[in-house]
């Protein structure tokens, strides 16, 4: 029971620290996102929740970056939302953050009172597979960002330098996996909790399974078309590269979900 | 009441209720432990914004056992062990753990909503109907 110390001069040093901490792992890289309370009273004072309300799917939009912050207490969705009730007069015009804040309670709900819906199937999958059907482990291509398809080995790198993905990539990247390749959520979901520093099990785990439509009515998939109209300027929409996405929902539908064509 | 905190990983905050709980001048501890991180699976940068944010609060980085060292503590210090409530697993199973040698109260977070009853988790827009009123006033209806 070593005491362990408090005091650096440098975000180097104590990276230092943190690393003779960890000889487990072989990544070394930092977040652009800094912990404490100081960066999170920042990342609060620069929301605008109204602008939210507007552009929030969008890559570029005014999205918060609050998720570490929120997943390890420092802040509270009480404070979050006294705050974005503040910046407005008219609480209509909040609503859209107010609510995002409300799946992370429902999420955590969720998994208080049913912790065994966080690592397995809610309900079966609605594509015409059953679980047998999806494949248990993550590819190697998918691990390392090398899947060929343009859009999602930008996320899969922003992901694996950043630690942090927009809620809209997020959910690009967990259909691409469920999805198109058809592998299991639970080995999708157990990545990106390695990897994001908002990682939580129940945000995640269960945001994984509504893309996978083992907690929701329906698989969530979309299509280049989509992905043009919500993606900022960095991000390689070209058909060339992204050959797999580019077809209407129906085609998609048709070649994801075979199995359900025929019982339709 | 008097005793120690145990602060975890969930609630990395100087103003979470459980100090208040805990009475004023209560020791806090956080125990970093290779055991747990290895098992939640973190990678470098979570375990370093999770240095960074202890860093910040009033309390003591011990590196052990939480465990085993939770149970230390609380012989050395008497009184109770109180602990921010938390739905993770892990925790859950070190606080029952502890609870069979010591008083360990958990101490909930200040609520998003206050409901009158527990809503259907059914699908979130079963639960968002009955909590959108609270969501939407300060301090969620208390
Ligand atoms: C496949 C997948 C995995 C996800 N994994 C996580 C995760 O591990 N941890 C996590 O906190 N969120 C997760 N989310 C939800 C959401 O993507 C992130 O909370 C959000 O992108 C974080 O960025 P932000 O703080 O800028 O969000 P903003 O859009 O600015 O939202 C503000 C806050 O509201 C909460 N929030 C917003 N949207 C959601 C949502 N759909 N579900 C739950 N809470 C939400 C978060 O606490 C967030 O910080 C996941 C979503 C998907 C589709």
């Amino acid at each position: 029971m070593k005491e362990l110390p408090r005091d650096f001069d440098s975000r180097e040093q104590l990276v230092e620290q943190v690393a003779g901490l960890s000889p487990w792992l072989d990544r070394r890289d930092v977040s652009p996102m800094i912990g404490g309370a100081a960066p999170a009273a920042e990342r609060l004072r620069v929301m605008d929740p109204v602008a939210y309300g507007r552009t929030r799917n969008f890559l570029d939009g005014a999205v918060t970056c609050l998720s570490p912050y929120i997943r390890h207490g420092i802040l509270t969705l009480d404070e979050v939302r006294n705050e974005a009730l503040a910046r407005s007069e008219q609480p209509a015009r909040v609503e859209k953050l107010v609510q995002e804040l409300a799946w992370r309670d429902y999420w955590q709900r969720v998994y208080a009172r049913h912790p065994e819906r966080i690592w397995n199937d809610v309900e079966p999958y609605k594509t015409g597979f059953s679980a047998a059907d999806y494949a248990t482990g993550l590819p190697a291509d998918i691990a390392a960002g090398e899947t060929g398809v343009g859009a999602i080995d930008q996320f899969i790198a922003t992901l694996l330098r950043t630690g942090y993905l927009h809620n809209h990539c997020r959910m690009y990247l967990a259909a691409y996996v469920v999805h198109w390749r058809r592998i299991r959520w639970q080995a999708g979901a157990r990545w990106f909790l390695h990897h994001l520093v908002d990682g939580d099990p129940a945000s995640n785990n269960l945001s994984w399974q509504w893309v996978a439509s083992t907690f929701a009515n329906r698989p969530y998939i979309f299509n280049l078309d989509n992905l043009r109209k919500y993606a900022s300027a960095d991000i390689n929409t070209s058909a060339r590269d992204n050959a797999v996405l580019d077809a209407s929902y129906e085609e998609l539908s048709a070649r994801l979900f075979p199995r359900l064509e025929v019982a339709a | 009441m008097s005793g120690l905190i145990w602060l975890h990983e969930d609630a990395l905050r100087s103003d979470h209720p459980v100090f208040a709980a805990a009475g004023d001048g209560s020791p806090a501890f956080f125990v970093w432990d290779d055991a747990y991180l290895q098992a939640m699976d973190y990678g470098f940068k979570r375990l370093v914004f999770i240095y960074e944010s202890l860093v910040e609060l009033p309390v003591t980085i011990l590196h052990g056992d939480q465990q085993t060292c939770l149970a230390r503590l609380a012989r050395q210090h008497g009184g109770s062990i109180y602990v921010p409530a938390t739905p993770n697993q892990l925790l859950q199973n070190r606080i029952e753990h502890l609870q069979r040698d010591f008083d360990v109260v958990e101490v909930a977070d200040t609520p998003f909503v206050e409901l009158a009853r527990e809503p259907d988790l059914g699908r979130f827009f079963r639960y968002w109907n009955k909590a959108r009123k609270a969501a939407m006033s300060r301090g969620g209806g208390r």
